[in-house]
C-alpha cells in the first residue's frame, strides 16, 4: 500500500470465465473481484489450473469473452471492439511472458521496436525509443543481435524492454523466471523492482514463492477465486551470489 | 506508413525463405508470361494493317462490296471467302470516285484465280490481280528492277511479286520472260521489291502475286469486272473523312440507293482482320490464365504455410497491439509482393519469348503500355485473391490459443 489516492487501474467485479457448454461447463473464473491501484506490485500464486493464467489474458485484453465487469483505468471494455481492446492492448498495456516470445527473424532492436509499429510511430522513432529502451537494460550492444544469439535471462530482459517500451501503464507477466535460472531470476526480478520503484504496476503470476519478496501484494488463487490477499512492504532481495532457498520466504507468500 | 512496414516485413519474410520464395513467385512468372508474350503478339498482329495504313501517310480508304459489316462473325465470313462472290462494284463506280474532291488517284483491284506458269514450274498459289498504274502510288509500290504497269504499253505486260519471280523462275532477273496467266502469254516488265506482308489490307499476298492491266484482266473474265477492292488515295488526312462522305454518296447514286458497299478507311479497314487476331488471342489469353491460376494456387499453399509456421509470431503481434485488419494487411502485403515480384520477371520473359516466336513471324510484338498494365494488374489481383484466404486465417487467429501453441 505505498500509492496515495490514485483511480484504480483495475477494477474487476464478479468476473467470471466458462469453458465448455452444458454439462461440460466449467468455471476457470468463478466470481472475482480485485481492486488494483496504480504502483502495485502484484504476485498472483496458486496451484496450477486455477485460473491464473486465464485472469492474466483477461486482465491484458486477450480474452473477452467474459461475465461481470472489467473496468480498465476507469473504462469498462465489455463494450469495446476487438479493435479499440487492440489499440488499449498497445498503448497501456505490456506483457512479458515466460517463453520470451521475442520473434526470431527480427534482431532484439526491432523486437523491442515492435509494439510501437501497432502505436502508429515512423520507424526511425520506432528504433530511437526501443534503442533508448535496450540501453536501460545494459544491453545497447546487443541490439542488432537476433534473439537465438542471447542467454535465457538477455532474451527475458530484452522481452521486458519491448514491453515497457509503449510506457504501458500495466505490466503483465506470465511466469517472467519459469525458464531461466536461479541467477538469471534474480536479476530479473531484481529490473521488475525497479520498475516498480519507478511507479510501474506490475501483475505477475507465478509459481516460486521466493519471488513474492518483491511484491507489493501477494494473491494466492484457488479453483477459479481469489483465496487470499496480502499486502505488505517488498523486502529487501537477496543479494545476488546468495543461493536462494525455496522455502525461505514461504511464509510472506501465503 | 504501416504500409511500407508491412512491405518491409514482407520482403524479410520472403527473404528468409528464399528458395521457397522463388518457386512460389515462378508459377506467377510462368502464367504473366505466357499471357504478356500471345496479348503482345496479340496487339502486333492487330495492328498490321492499321500500321500499314499508317504507313502509306494514313491518306487511304477502300471500297469493297458488299454492305457494311461490322460484327465478328460478318467478318470472319468475309475474310474466308465472300470476296469469290459476284461483286457489286463496276467500272463505273471507279471513274465517279475519281472524279471526287481530293481524291488523287484509285485503282481497282480485280482478284483472279488460276493458273500461272513459267518457263516450266506452275506456281500452285499465285494470284493475278487485275489492276490500274495508279496502284503503285496508293501502294507505294517499290520496284527491284523494271517498270510498274504503264497505260502507254501493250496490254499483254505484266509485273510480278518477288516471290512469284522465284517461285517461277528460280531467279528474281525475269525482266523479258514470259509468263503464262491462264493459258495467256504476258511479258514481264517488272519486278516488285519483296513486302513480306502476307497479311495486309489488299486481302492478298502482293509478293506472290501477278499484276496484270485491268483491262486484260476483264478480258479473263469473260469480259465482266469483277473487283473486290478499291483503293483510294486523298490528297491529304484532313480531307479523308470528307472524301469517304462523297464517296458514299456517289455510289449510292450509282447503285440506286442499295447501299451493297462499304467505304472504309482508318482502323475500319484492319477491323476484319484484327477482330479475327482478337478472338485467337482472346482464346490463347484464356487458356494461359490457367497457368496463372496454378500459380495463384501455389501462393496460397504457400501462404497457408506460412500462416500456420508463424501461429505464434501472430499471436505475439495481437499481445503487443495489432489489430485483425494490420495481421490482414501483413500476409495480403506478402502474397502481393511474390505475385508482383512473379509478375514483373513474367512480363519480362514474356516479351523475350514474344520476340523469340516473333522470329517466325512477319510481324512484331506490339510494345504496348496496357500490355505492362494489364501484366501488373492481373499479378496483382492474383497475389490479393490467393493471399485473401490465408490472411485472413491468420488474422483470425486466437492470440492465447497462438501463443500457448509451442509451450
Amino acid at each position: 500500500m505505498t500509492e496515495k489516492t490514485p483511480p484504480p487501474v483495475i477494477e474487476l467485479t464478479n468476473l467470471k470465465k466458462r469453458f465448455g457448454i452444458g454439462d461440460a461447463a466449467h468455471y476457470a473464473l468463478d466470481g472475482v473481484d480485485l481492486t488494483v491501484k496504480k504502483g502495485e506490485f502484484i504476485a498472483i500464486m496458486g496451484p496450477s489450473g486455477c485460473g491464473k493464467t486465464t485472469l492474466l489474458n483477461i486482465l491484458g485484453l486477450l480474452d473477452g469473452q467474459v461475465e461481470g465487469s472489467y473496468k480498465l483505468n476507469g473504462q469498462p471494455l465489455e463494450s469495446l471492439s476487438r479493435r479499440k481492446q487492440s489499440h488499449i492492448r498497445s498503448e497501456q498495456i505490456g506483457f512479458v511472458f515466460q517463453s520470451f516470445n521475442l520473434i526470431p527473424r527480427l534482431t532484439v532492436l526491432e523486437n523491442v521496436a515492435l509494439p510501437l509499429l501497432y502505436k502508429g510511430d515512423l520507424k526511425i522513432k520506432r528504433l530511437k525509443k526501443a534503442s533508448k529502451m535496450l540501453k536501460t537494460f545494459h544491453l545497447g550492444e546487443r541490439e542488432f543481435y537476433m534473439p537465438h544469439q542471447l542467454s535465457g535471462g538477455q532474451v527475458q530482459r530484452v522481452a521486458i524492454a519491448r514491453a515497457l517500451v509503449n510506457e504501458p501503464s500495466i505490466i503483465l507477466a506470465d511466469e517472467p523466471t519459469g525458464n531461466l535460472d536461479s541467477n538469471a531470476s534474480h536479476i530479473i526480478m531484481e529490473e521488475l523492482s525497479e520498475l516498480h520503484k519507478k511507479g510501474n504496476t506490475i501483475i505477475m503470476v507465478t509459481h516460486n514463492p521466493y519471488l513474492t519478496t518483491y511484491a507489493s501484494r501477494v494473491i494466492t488463487m484457488l479453483d477459479g477465486k481469489i483465496d487470499t490477499d496480502t499486502f505488505h512492504l517488498p523486502s529487501t532481495p537477496a543479494p545476488y551470489s546468495e543461493k536462494i532457498p525455496l522455502n525461505k520466504t514461504e511464509s510472506e507468500g501465503a | 506508413m504501416l504500409f511500407l512496414n508491412h512491405i518491409e516485413n514482407a520482403i524479410q519474410s520472403i527473404r528468409s525463405n528464399r528458395l521457397r520464395s522463388i518457386l512460389t513467385a515462378i508459377g506467377v512468372t510462368i502464367g504473366i508470361a505466357s499471357i504478356t508474350a500471345i496479348l503482345s503478339l496479340g496487339v502486333g498482329a492487330r495492328s498490321i494493317i492499321s500500321k500499314q495504313v499508317d504507313e502509306l501517310g494514313g491518306t487511304i480508304a477502300v471500297v469493297r462490296p458488299g454492305v457494311p459489316q461490322n460484327t465478328i462473325t460478318q467478318n470472319i465470313n468475309h475474310l474466308s471467302g465472300s470476296q469469290y462472290a459476284a461483286s457489286t462494284l463496276t467500272k463505273q463506280d471507279i471513274s465517279s470516285l475519281k472524279k471526287i474532291e481530293h481524291v488523287t488517284e484509285a485503282a481497282p483491284l480485280m482478284i483472279l484465280q488460276g493458273a500461272v506458269r513459267g518457263d516450266t514450274t506452275p506456281s500452285s498459289n499465285a494470284n493475278i490481280i487485275a489492276t490500274s498504274p495508279s496502284l503503285e502510288k496508293i501502294n507505294q509500290l517499290k520496284l527491284l528492277d523494271g517498270q510498274f504497269l504503264d497505260p502507254d504499253l501493250i496490254e499483254t505486260t505484266a509485273v510480278v511479286g518477288h516471290q512469284l519471280a522465284v517461285d517461277l523462275f528460280g531467279t528474281e532477273q525475269v525482266i523479258g520472260k514470259s509468263v503464262s496467266v491462264r493459258g495467256q502469254s504476258f511479258t514481264i516488265i517488272g519486278v516488285l521489291q519483296p513486302t513480306h506482308a502476307p497479311i495486309n489490307f489488299n486481302t492478298v499476298d502482293l509478293d506472290s502475286s501477278v499484276f496484270i492491266g485491268f483491262e486484260s484482266g476483264i478480258l479473263q473474265n469473260q469480259g465482266t469486272a469483277h473487283i473486290q477492292q478499291i483503293n483510294l488515295q486523298v490528297d491529304s488526312v484532313n480531307n479523308l473523312e470528307s472524301v469517304v462522305v462523297a464517296a458514299n454518296k456517289t455510289l449510292l447514286k450509282n447503285h440506286l440507293n442499295q447501299a451493297d458497299f462499304s467505304v472504309m478507311y482508318g482502323d475500319s479497314i484492319a477491323q476484319p482482320n484484327s477482330q479475327l487476331f482478337g478472338i485467337i488471342t482472346g482464346v490463347s489469353v484464356a487458356i494461359a490464365a490457367i497457368s496463372l491460376i496454378v500459380g495463384g494456387v501455389g501462393i496460397m499453399n504457400i501462404m497457408l504455410v506460412s500462416v500456420a509456421e508463424r501461429t505464434r509470431e501472430i499471436g505475439i503481434r495481437k499481445a503487443m497491439g495489432a489489430t485483425n485488419s494490420t495481421i490482414l494487411m501483413q500476409f495480403i502485403t506478402e502474397s502481393l509482393i511474390l505475385s508482383t515480384i512473379g509478375g514483373i520477371v513474367g512480363y519480362g520473359l514474356g516479351y523475350l519469348l514474344a520476340f523469340g516466336v516473333s522470329l517466325l513471324l512477319t510481324f512484331d510484338p506490339a510494345f504496348s503500355w496496357q500490355v505492362a498494365i494489364a501484366a501488373l494488374l492481373v499479378s496483382v489481383v492474383t497475389g490479393t485473391l490467393f493471399g485473401a484466404y490465408p490472411a485472413i486465417k491468420a488474422a483470425r487467429k486466437d492470440p492465447i490459443t497462438a501463443l500457448r501453441l509451442y509451450n
